[in-house]
């Protein structure tokens, strides 16, 4: 009976759900939007665009692997950066236009800074999962 | 005060994403997502009130 029900639940997930959680990565509330749900879309990225912008705006600096890092202090970068990567282009476009890679300690909201940017990415996980969940037909 | 503002953007903003992510009625959600960002206030202002009383080295 349990093999039967386990058997059940195996349904194939659309290839369209993996192109909406790469879109979700990639931009902030997109994967709702190219799913038709404006409001959840708009709350969802918008609440992230914020507070990635808020971040940046208090100082805060997104973290990345240099390479010059020794021993187990890589993890001291890679973890932060695996949570700042979840903004997806956001990430990318300001390592490329080097913007946001800089310590700003002297100032009193970096901690703040550090923190929005930190979640900004973790929440778009949770986003992005939300949003795969709704095109795979786990979620209404 | 800045300090508390920032704090209540952030709850605010995290308490969105989580209200959105959960799971029930459109009516559930919104609670839940209030239920988070009245924690995360009042869990700042407890923390805050305990660090307080203990002295700075």
């Amino acid at each position: 009976m349990a093999a039967r029900i386990e058997k059940d639940r195996d349904v194939a997930t659309p290839s369209f759900a993996w192109l909406v959680g790469l879109a979700a990565w990639a931009i902030p509330g997109a994967g709702h939007l190219m799913q038709k749900r404006w409001r959840r879309g708009a709350l969802a990225g918008g609440a992230v665009w914020v507070m990635f912008l808020t971040g940046l705006w208090l100082g805060g600096h997104l973290y990345s692997v240099t390479g010059q890092e020794q021993g187990f202090s890589v993890f001291f970068q890679l973890l932060p950066m695996i949570a700042n990567v979840g903004v997806g282009l956001l990430y990318i476009i300001c390592w490329i236009a080097g913007v946001g890679f800089t310590e700003h300690a002297q100032l009193v909201t970096y901690e703040y800074g550090n923190t929005f940017l930190l979640v900004a990415g973790l929440l778009n996980y949770l986003v992005m999962l939300d949003a795969f969940d709704i095109a795979a037909g786990r979620k209404p | 005060m800045r300090h508390v503002l920032w704090m209540v953007v952030f709850a605010a903003l995290t308490a969105v994403v989580f209200g959105i992510a959960a799971k029930g009625t459109e009516r559930q959600r919104l609670m839940y997502g209030i239920k988070v960002f009245a924690e995360f206030v009042a869990i700042a202002f407890l923390l805050g009130w305990i660090l307080y009383f203990i002295p700075s080295p």
